[in-house]
Parts: C-alpha cells; structure tokens; sequence
C-alpha cells in the first residue's frame, strides 16, 4: 500500500513525525527542566519539519495525506515563531535598580506558609525570579 | 529565594526536579513582581492552563543585609534565566568582599 502513495503524502508523514518527535522531545525536557542553553538543533529540526511539509505540498499530496504535512507545518513554525516574539518588556520607570532597597512584601511558600520579606534583614540575599517550573 | 508565578501546591510537587534547597515563594497574582516592577508587559508563553495572567521578567538580585540591591540581571529573553557564570561572578565580586 505504501508504493501507492504519492511522494508528496510520504513526504508530509514524515514532515508530521519529524515534527512530533521534536516537539514531545521538548516537551519531555521542559518537563525535566533539562532543556539544553543551546537550543539551534530544536529550531533546525522544527524548520526542517516544516519545509518538508512544505516540499510535501509542492510535490502533491492526496486529500487526506495533506493533514500530516498541515501539522507539520504548524507545529513546525510554532518554536522559531515564540524564540522571534519572546523579547522582554518592563516598565522601565518602575523596574528595581542597583542602590536600591527592596520593597516589602509577603508570600506563600511551598509548604503554604506566609514568608514575610522582614525576615531577609541582616542576610545576605540571592533572590531569583522566573516565570514557573516549565 | 526563588519567586515564581507556581502556585505552592505547585512548587511542592516540582521542586524535585531542580533540586534546589532555597526557599521557593509563590506569586501567582504577581504582587512581589510587581513591587520590583519585574512584570513582562509584552508577549509571554503561559500555557492556557496557566494560573497567573502574566510572567515576571526572568531577573537574578544580590541583596545586602540592610535589604539594598547590590546587583541585578534582567534577562532579555523570557526563555532564558541568568547565566550562572556571570551570577557567581557577580556573588564573588560583592558578596565576598562584605
């Protein structure tokens, strides 16, 4: 059955496995917080998924066979799309600076229980803020 | 300390993962990152399921023992934190030397 298929479906299954695998990859490595600094491998094998996608319509797909390439066409473009749009912004006029004394301020731990900032006075303090755990 | 927008339960499940012993606070109304201004007011990559409305700027701080910023890093990019050379760099050169 599959030496019936056009190039073209071939092409776009394995666009849509390319694009899978990555993406669960990443995935399965947010998760572990183990996602490597240097993520190019990621972008080239996403940009990869979707070109074959794309070369996939090129070479013409059946009705259906045009789905798995479509997927990986989204999924594809879908990290270099966050890496171009993730610039920060703050409100400068209001962002903490150098020289200055940190504001007071109470929050939950882990164990839910209040944490009072008045208790940093007199340590030394590495504070770290980040958005979550993935 | 750590503050993320993890909401405690949260926190107490993943924090295995890092393996981190410092104390970890939650922020999900973003009311500590904004009293350090350290809200991301532009694009930001929550999940939908994602409790909080908004992210903080990913940001690492030295503070002296009278609560004054003796050191800041802002990332510029959501999807990375401080390099953790430039903050041991930055612990040596202001921590040691008190």
């Amino acid at each position: 059955m599959a030496a019936g298929m056009k190039t073209g479906t071939k092409l776009g299954l394995l666009a849509c496995l390319l694009a899978v695998a990555t993406v669960m990859l990443w995935f399965y490595l947010t998760r572990q917080v183990s996602l490597p600094d240097d993520r190019s491998l990621f972008v080239v094998a996403f940009l990869a998924a979707a070109a074959l996608g794309v070369l996939a319509f090129v070479k013409g797909t059946s009705l259906p066979g045009a789905l798995p390439p479509l997927v990986a066409i989204v999924i594809g473009l879908f990290l270099p799309f966050t890496i171009s749009i993730s610039k920060q912004t703050v409100e400068t006029d209001r962002v903490i600076a150098v020289g200055d004394v940190i504001p007071r301020f109470s929050a939950l731990d882990g164990q839910g229980a209040t944490f009072n900032s008045d208790a940093l006075h007199g340590h030394l303090v590495l504070i770290k803020f980040f958005r979550a755990h993935w | 300390m750590t503050v993320s927008t993890d909401s405690p339960e949260t926190i107490a499940d993943e924090r295995h993962l890092h393996g981190l012993n410092a104390r970890m606070l939650s922020d999900v109304d973003l009311s500590v990152t904004d009293a350090f201004g350290l809200r991301n007011t532009g694009v930001h990559s929550a999940p939908p399921s994602h409790e909080s409305v908004a992210l903080p700027v990913p940001a690492t701080l030295l503070v002296d023992a009278e609560g004054r910023v003796l050191w800041l890093d802002l990332s510029e990019n959501y999807q990375q934190r401080s390099d953790p050379a430039v903050v041991l760099a930055a612990m040596e050169a202001h921590f040691d030397t008190l």
